[in-house]
């Protein structure tokens, strides 16, 4: 169980594990095994409501960094956000036909969107947020819209 | 004529999304026009403070859950209830059917909203109607 | 209630859907949530109270909150004290109608012209609290809440082992925060002088039992991880004893 930083407004809490990247869109990135599994961050999704329907780009397609990889819809939004790095998308997780609310309930976890094999990992992980970044990031971004 | 079960309706209480105001819609048109006869609304309150009134209905009866979003508050409190949900709805799904019916208010629902609520009511309607046919075969059996 | 900056207040209701008065306390709710306070205001969901709502719970617990019940029943009071906080406020239908000498209101799904009357009413006795809570006046004449008083209260001094300067959350909630060394490493706790001062004013003296009860109101804000625990739970005592000796010695 990695290590999670945490910060509450109101009556929500955002957790940021430690042990993945992030893209200031809202996208985790984790390596392992030589795959990235990507996601919807905590924050993310907490601000973007109940996701109704999730667009994957399909199984085996190449994608560019920075290319879309994935659209949600909520009742609040539609978002496009795109590839953390360029690769191969080798799989694409189920549960998103079947039951996108995994991304609120599990963001983490179950509801991880799709795996790629990477092309450019080691460089495109320089572009990417450290967890401790993306906390500051999203902690300014919320107190931003506090204001 | 066997006397028919009532079915117990509980929907979700959420104040704070359309989808819970969805699924009281729902649950009105049912116990209020469609199937007065056999149905009842529970207000999921009671069961938080476990109303002795409300958690005896529940035991006697069969329930049909509608929840407002993934947390299914009303399906969660009837088992915190000890009793058995015996068909489950939930309103995202209706609007994943319908992805026309952006559902828009919660004090007052879009035209959108309300057409996800007649949906969720017929689906409703027609669990109601399989679960007391059902019974009404037990009893004659 | 611990001294939290009060920047938000919670709003509970009755959920109600066999009774008009349910529907009233429902569209009152709504009423202050979306249109007359919607900046100051959040709901919590009743029945999150079980259902896992852990942040409905903590929030609840930590800030102010008014219940809106339909019925003498009081669920929306009796489950936010039960299950959190008392409310500092409860309001309820039944007894709002024969205040104000008005018949019962009727229709759960389309209130009649006493449901909604009562709607009114039951919002602007909600809003008022809300302006009363957060220190601010409604200028009735210009239609907008007058600015917000300065908060004069004093901070309690720093405990030992804790870094002066930062006292609240930089997200901007206003959540203070406290920051220990855990392992020789920082690590911020959410709402920790918010905590010990409850505790404090409660006369809970640094001891074991309480250290376990603090133990669990501070993992409400902050999850600590089992590696971390045990030195979590030292520098939290030691933090609590400092802050309860500095207390004493302030009384003399």
């Amino acid at each position: 169980m990695p290590e999670v930083f945490v910060f509450t407004i109101d009556k929500f809490s955002f957790r940021v594990p430690t042990d993945r990247l992030y893209s200031a869109e809202g996208l985790w990135a984790l390596a392992k095994d030589g795959i990235i599994r990507t996601g919807l961050s905590d924050y993310f999704q907490q601000r973007s409501g109940d996701v109704a329907f999730v667009d994957v780009q399909p199984g085996g397609k190449r994608v560019r960094r920075g290319e879309l990889l994935v659209s949600i819809e909520t009742i609040k939004i539609t978002s496009d956000l795109h590839s953390p790095l360029a690769g191969r998308i080798a799989s694409v997780n189920p549960a998103m036909q079947r039951s996108p609310e995994d991304i609120n309930r599990d963001p983490y976890g179950e509801g991880w969107v799709c795996e790629l094999e990477p092309e450019d990992w080691e460089e495109a992980r320089l572009s990417l947020m450290t967890p401790q970044a993306y906390f500051a990031y999203i902690q300014q971004d919320a107190a931003q819209e506090l204001e | 004529m066997p006397a028919k079960k009532k079915l117990i309706l509980l929907p979700c209480s959420g104040v704070g999304k359309p989808f819970g105001t969805i699924t009281r819609e729902a649950a009105y048109q049912v116990a209020q026009e469609d199937r007065p006869e056999c149905t009842q609304i529970v207000p999921l309150s009671l069961l938080v403070m476990g109303d002795a009134d409300a958690k005896a209905l529940l035991m006697d009866a069969e329930i049909i859950s509608l929840d407002g979003c993934a947390l299914a508050c009303a399906s969660k409190m009837a088992a915190e209830s000890g009793a058995q949900v015996c068909a489950a709805f939930n309103a995202m799904d209706v609007y994943r059917a319908k992805r026309q019916y952006k559902p828009q208010g919660i004090s007052s629902l879009n035209e959108a909203g309300q057409q996800l609520a007649r949906l969720l009511a017929e689906q409703v309607d027609a669990a109601v109607d399989k679960l007391t046919e059902e019974g009404t075969q037990d009893a004659r059996a | 209630m611990p001294e939290l900056k009060q920047n938000k207040v919670g709003i509970v209701s009755c959920s109600g859907e066999e009774l008009a008065e349910g529907t009233v306390s429902r569209l009152a709710a709504l009423k202050v949530l979306e249109e007359l306070r919607p900046g100051e205001t959040v709901t919590i969901c009743l029945p999150l109270f079980l259902a896992g709502g852990e942040g409905d719970r903590a929030f609840a617990r930590f800030y102010p909150t008014i219940a809106i019940d339909g019925c003498e029943k009081r669920c929306a009071f009796r489950a936010t004290e039960m299950f959190s906080n008392t409310p500092v406020m409860g309001i309820v239908i039944s007894g709002l109608t024969r205040e104000q000498g008005l018949e019962r209101p009727q229709g759960c799904r389309k209130l009649d012209e006493t449901g909604k009357k009562l709607v009114e009413i039951a919002s602007i006795q909600a809003a008022e609290k809300v302006d009363e809570l957060l220190g601010r006046r409604w200028s009735r004449r210009e239609g907008v809440l007058e600015p917000r008083e300065e908060d004069s209260a004093q901070s309690p001094k720093s405990a030992p082992g804790t870094e002066p300067g930062q006292t609240t959350c930089s997200c901007g909630s206003g959540i203070p925060v406290l920051k220990l060394k855990v392992n020789a490493r920082e690590v911020e706790f959410l709402a920790l002088p918010s905590i010990f001062q409850n505790f404090l004013e409660n006369g809970q003296p640094p001891s074991p039992q309480t250290l376990s009860a603090l133990m669990e109101s501070v993992k409400l804000y902050t999850p600590i991880s089992s590696d971390i625990e045990e030195a979590a739970r030292a520098a939290v005592a030691k933090a609590y004893k400092a802050y309860w000796d500095t207390w004493q010695e302030r009384r003399g």
